[in-house]
């Protein structure tokens, strides 16, 4: 094969020419390799052509294939010359050797060329009703292929029909095949916009299935629990059926395989009533899921992925398994990520403890974002487990004593989080937070130490101290930091009225506010905030509902409908449940932004707080609105994905949780609307003091006016709600 | 829905094979392999990159995905569009991987190119142009894709013809058992069964163990004639669970009484695979036991280990204790016991011991010191020990009897065991 490494000499293809002319057959059959070969590297060996189709008619089976192959390859550009072919390909599918028959009838379906096609009907006609099975099961494959170049011919030929069938055929790699190419085309018509179905499952071909399924290669089987997923049940005696039997597959040494399977149960265990057998499916699940993560690291985050998601739905399937999810330190990250994640939700009492010591051992490891992520995950687990939150605090102390900057930091962002949830309890670790302040550096971490300050502010003896060094470097501090620390400046001087004047005049908007009415400021600014909790799922349940119907595959992988991905939507964009698109469409959220803003503009009014008329029922929103962003993370979540919208900064502070960072989107499409006008009210409030994001009220009120009267009235709402 | 095609890259990510794409644009695989490489480039270590890469407007409808996995020198890449599974493409990928390496041996690009119409016939076998993979069993492979053999080389050498050209089945398929070919004749008839044991495992500083599991495969050589009937029974299969076969396992007969009854392919195949938990005891024990004591100081640090054997009988084989020090680590000098070797690999930054042979109950030492350009240096918190135990298995699986029905011949048996393992010691 030396010509094949050799750099292209002047006149190879007239060499190559003469070769495929020779008259030794050997010396032919090298020159079509060598063709070949050069055709692999995208060399132009078009010119060939004819000198290659002289050699298509051959006993040589090996040359036969690789001649296909060039005509494959060329087909496309050159259709006049392939016609010559057509002939020998319709006598190839009368070849008595079924190998040339599926070979011949294989490559007319890949020609994909308009004028071959017409010549195809016929000899596909009679390989779909072949002896030989290899014959038959590429025939069936072909019609696919057909549909997806001239769906016409095949409805008119009625190969649909032919394939319906084929399903009752006695070989089941010709069921799992027909299969195959009946959901393709399924697939093809209903993108078509086509209304008819076109593989419908009967109770007739679902007993062929099944029977089919045990018998097939690991690929065909893939082909039919997919078509399985897709039946839908009379009754339960029928689910339990189909559970029954598609059970042995978690045995498969497929990956593939078994995971098609568990989608199947997932989706007809919905149906089934028996409690005891619900129960027996869940336990039978888990080995197979288990044993999947023997596999190389690709397959293992496919699987990681699809678990995590089972884990949604199913959080008892794999209870007692969390130590098969412990990273080891040279899996690759994207690895370690996802069993993070997967142990924090099998945390529970009995497991805690191991899990604690395995984080504080990765909170030590090499990886700057794994051990930040190890860290977030002690704070999950805090909030998580109410009876282990002390021996979290512990830990997390004792990572912040190494006085690693990054651990530090990360450290005291969970600690904020850990506050939330569990207010008033853990104060004795204050002061060793309060000593690290020197080494934060992140925006993410002051404010979460502010906020802290702040919020025990009677607590801490030199609180106005503390608050006071960011005080003085006000203006040298990002967005974030300054806005927490105005809010806790104003708590400092709420809760200790005594305190120095220096803090209280940078407070002077807020005195202004305060002076009015303390007892309505108090009440807001400390208020009893919501509690913090983890989310159980990630995704909303509606949207569960259907990854799960989706595993395996990149939707679920992606934890994302196949719609936001997949250019054609087979279902339309309205009909995903609408809270359940974490990707908020970006266009929706900024518009739905600006018009908050532009509420808060008009709403600007209100701090003329001499006005006598002002009311004293709309007064607090302006503040309460800042407190009640602190505590909603689910907001600055809702906008934290649109990046390019300014106003994102201004909450990107409170987006620190780490508990909520994937935190559900709000279930109710009311409900992100309200939290957006928390948001607007924070910004007036705090315009006056700080560089104000860009906006141009004129433009934004023209837009907002009709919906600007409805939407104060839902942000008193909401507010009132919360307290 | 389907894979759309399979490309091969070499070492330096340019493509050697590619298949399919004939429904797409030329510029569907460059796409995806551009992705890919930039997806690698950006990686702060190559194996991070994640496995599945989203490559959005490769102009067909709908974006679509590159799945890979790097095998040796090679990497190879499977196309999909649509909702496709993405373990479906890992799983054919693999697939394809075994049957390259069934049919060429080792894989290197070379042998790639010098073999390309092979592969290329295979790719065709395997991967049906509409995206469904076909035939992938290596014994109906074999009836249609001749593998490249001395003989043939030889043949085509000398220039002659006729003999070459391969006598192929005629009644390809014809077989009533999809994964066994009709007619096959051995003179001697034998069959092997290796049991192929791994422990993974991940212990803390004071020896305790945090997790440890034995996976173990059975690799099964047949070499029977006809079409023989086997039962296999074990005298202890009781602690095998998270059981996976080969489909030509009955599932029915080993859930009723843990025999394995089957029709084998011809030649080699993997019987089964399982998880070794055994009863009672809660964890299976690490064969040995490594003191390690590591400072880090301003630039540099001190490592002093010791590592004993705990087997009674056995030799600990090929043991081999890595330790990754740390970003910055420029160089490492050691001392270490007699029949134990050294090396720092300043690329990987990654310190090797080498025991060749850890006779029962001996100890070793590795003491020294590293200099890093990090001021702080921070080597990984913990040791990886491999390490390969011949004729031996932790579950100490035992074969009972082979039966033989449908045949009238006796044929030899073989039944070997040998394990590894791949600890992960924390200090």
């Amino acid at each position: 094969m030396a010509a094949f490494r050799a750099p292209p000499r002047k006149g190879e293809n007239f060499e190559l020419s003469a070769d495929l002319n020779s008259e030794y057959k050997e010396k032919r059959k090298d020159a079509i390799k060598r063709v070949i070969a050069n055709m692999t590297v995208q060399k132009d060996v078009s010119g060939l052509f004819p000198d290659v189709l002289k050699n298509m008619q051959t006993d040589d089976l090996e040359q036969k294939k690789l001649v296909y192959l060039y005509l494959m390859n060329y087909a496309k550009t050159q259709p006049e010359l392939v016609i010559l072919a057509v002939n020998t390909f319709v006598k190839d599918t009368d070849d008595p050797n079924p190998l040339v028959r599926a070979l011949a009838i294989r490559t007319m379906g890949c020609l994909r060329a308009e004028k071959i096609i017409d010549y195809l009907c016929d000899p596909l006609q009679k390989c779909l009703r072949d002896e030989n099975p290899y014959v038959r099961k590429t025939a069936a494959l072909c019609v696919a292929k057909l549909y997806d170049l001239k769906p016409e011919l095949v409805i008119e030929n009625g190969f649909l029909e032919t394939l319906q069938e084929m399903i009752a055929d006695s070989n089941p790699m010709v069921v799992a095949n027909t299969v195959a190419a009946l959901t393709d085309i399924h697939i093809a018509a209903a993108a078509a916009g086509s209304n008819t179905e076109v593989f419908v499952i009967t109770s007739a071909v679902l007993n062929k299935l099944l029977i089919a399924l045990n018998e097939c290669s690991e690929w065909g089987r893939v082909a039919i629990l997919n078509a399985l997923g897709r039946y839908e049940t009379h009754d339960d005696r029928e689910s339990e059926h189909i559970c029954e039997r598609v059970v042995p597959q978690f045995q498969h040494a497929n990956a593939s395989v078994v995971l098609s399977a568990i989608k199947v149960i997932m989706i007809h265990m919905r149906s089934v009533r028996s409690e005891t057998l619900t129960k027996q499916l869940v336990r039978k699940m888990a080995p197979p899921l288990v044993t999947l993560l023997s596999n190389p690291p690709e397959v293992q985050w496919v699987a990681l992925r699809d678990i995590n998601l089972l884990l949604q739905k199913r959080p008892d399937i794999l209870s007692n398994e969390m130590r098969v999810f412990f990273c080891k330190y040279n899996d690759p990250l994207y690895v370690k990520v996802e069993k993070l994640d997967i142990m924090v939700r099998l945390a529970g009492p009995n497991n805690v403890d191991a899990l604690l010591s395995e984080l504080k051992e990765y909170a030590s490891e090499v990886d700057v974002d794994f051990v930040r992520r190890s860290i977030k995950a002690i704070g999950q687990t805090a909030i998580k487990i109410d009876e282990a939150a002390e021996r979290c605090v512990n830990v997390l102390m004792e990572l912040i004593g190494t006085r690693v900057s990054y651990v530090v930091q990360e450290g005291v962002v969970v600690m904020k989080d850990i506050f939330r949830k569990y207010p008033s309890t853990y104060e004795g670790v204050i002061p060793t937070l309060c000593a690290n302040l020197d080494e934060l550096d992140e925006p993410e971490a002051k404010a979460s130490l502010i906020w802290i300050i702040g919020e025990y502010a009677n607590k801490i003896d030199n609180a106005d101290e503390l608050l006071g060094i960011f005080v003085d470097s006000f203006t040298e501090e990002s967005y974030p930091v300054q806005l927490q620390t105005l809010t806790a400046v104003v708590k400092l001087f709420l809760r200790k009225p005594d305190t120095s004047q220096d803090v209280r005049d940078r407070a002077y908007i807020y005195w202004r506010l305060l002076s009015t009415d303390p007892g309505a400021a108090k009440a807001v600014v400390l208020a009893h905030r919501p509690p913090i909790s983890l989310p159980r799922t990630t995704v909303s349940p509606a949207l569960l509902e259907e990854l799960l119907g989706e595993i395996p595959s990149l939707a679920s992988v992606y934890h994302k409908p196949e719609e936001t991905f997949v250019g054609r939507g087979r279902i339309g964009a309205d009909a995903i449940p609408k809270g359940g698109s974490e990707l908020a469409d970006d266009r929706a959220t900024a518009q739905k932004a600006f018009q908050t803003v532009a509420a808060g503009q008009q709403a600007e009014n209100l701090l003329n707080f001499d006005d006598p008329t002002s009311n004293d029922g709309q007064q607090p929103t302006g503040l309460a609105a800042t407190t009640v962003l602190t505590s909603t993370p689910a907001a600055t979540n809702l906008l934290s994905g649109t990046s390019s919208n300014p106003l994102d900064d201004l909450v990107s502070i409170f987006g620190n949780t780490g508990i909520g960072t994937n935190a559900a989107p709000p279930p109710t499409p009311g409900q992100p609307q309200t939290h957006l006008n928390a948001f607007g009210g924070l910004s007036f409030g705090g315009q006056p003091m700080s560089p104000a994001p860009p906006m141009t009220p004129s433009v934004l009120q023209a837009v907002s006016p009709p919906p600007q009267q409805q939407q104060q009235q839902g942000a008193q709402d909401d507010l009132l709600g919360l307290f | 829905m389907a894979i759309d095609g399979l490309v091969i890259l070499d070492s330096t990510g340019r493509p050697i094979v590619q298949s399919g794409f004939r429904s797409t644009s030329p510029a569907y695989p460059l796409l995806h392999i551009e992705a890919l490489n930039d997806a690698l480039s950006k990686a702060p270590r190559p194996a991070d990159a994640d496995p599945v890469l989203y490559v959005p407007n490769t102009g067909i409808d709908g974006p679509s995905a590159c799945c890979h996995v790097k095998r040796g020198e090679l990497r190879f890449l499977g196309l999909m569009s649509g909702d496709t599974d993405p373990l479906y493409v890992f799983a054919f990928l693999e697939t394809f991987i075994s049957i390259l390496r069934d049919y060429f041996g080792q894989l290197s690009a070379e042998t790639l190119k010098e073999n390309f119409d092979v592969v290329y016939q295979l790719l065709e076998e395997t991967l049906d142009a509409g995206g469904h993979p076909s035939t992938t069993s290596i014994n109906a492979l074999k009836d249609i894709v001749l593998p490249p053999s001395l003989l043939s080389k030889v043949l085509s050498v000398a220039g002659v013809s006729g003999l070459a050209s391969p006598g192929t089945n005629s009644h390809p398929f014809a077989s009533p058992i999809p994964w066994r070919k009709v007619g096959v004749r051995y003179n001697s008839n034998e069959i092997f069964f290796d049991v192929a044991e791994e422990l993974k495992a991940v212990v803390n500083k004071n020896g305790g163990i945090i997790v440890s599991s034995v996976w173990g495969k059975v690799h099964t050589n047949c070499r029977l004639s006809g079409t023989p009937d086997l039962l296999l029974s074990f005298s202890n299969a009781q602690p095998l669970t998270d059981c996976s076969f080969h489909p030509c396992v009955r599932l029915q007969r080993w859930s009723r009484d843990k025999n394995l009854s089957f029709v084998p392919p011809d030649g080699r195949f993997i019987l089964m695979e399982y998880k070794y938990t055994p009863g009672g005891v809660h964890h299976v024990a690490v064969p040995f036991a490594l003191k390690a004591s590591v400072d880090c100081e301003v630039n540099g640090g001190s490592f002093d280990v010791a590592l004993t054997s705990r087997l009674t009988t056995k030799v600990l084989e090929n043991m081999n204790v890595e330790l990754y020090l740390g970003e910055g680590a420029t160089s490492a000098s050691c001392v270490v016991s007699n029949n134990t070797s050294w090396n720092f690999d300043p690329r990987t930054r990654i310190l090797h011991w080498n025991i060749k042979a850890v006779s029962p109950s001996s100890s070793f030492s590795l003491k020294g010191t590293f200099s890093s350009t990090a001021e702080q240096p921070r080597p990984s918190h913990a040791f990886r020990a491999r390490f390969e135990i011949p004729q031996h298995s932790f579950s100490s699986l035992k074969v009972d009897q082979l039966k033989i029905t449908g045949e009238m011949y006796k044929p030899y048996k073989g039944v070997r065991g040998r394990s590894t393992g791949d600890v992960e010691w924390r200090w």
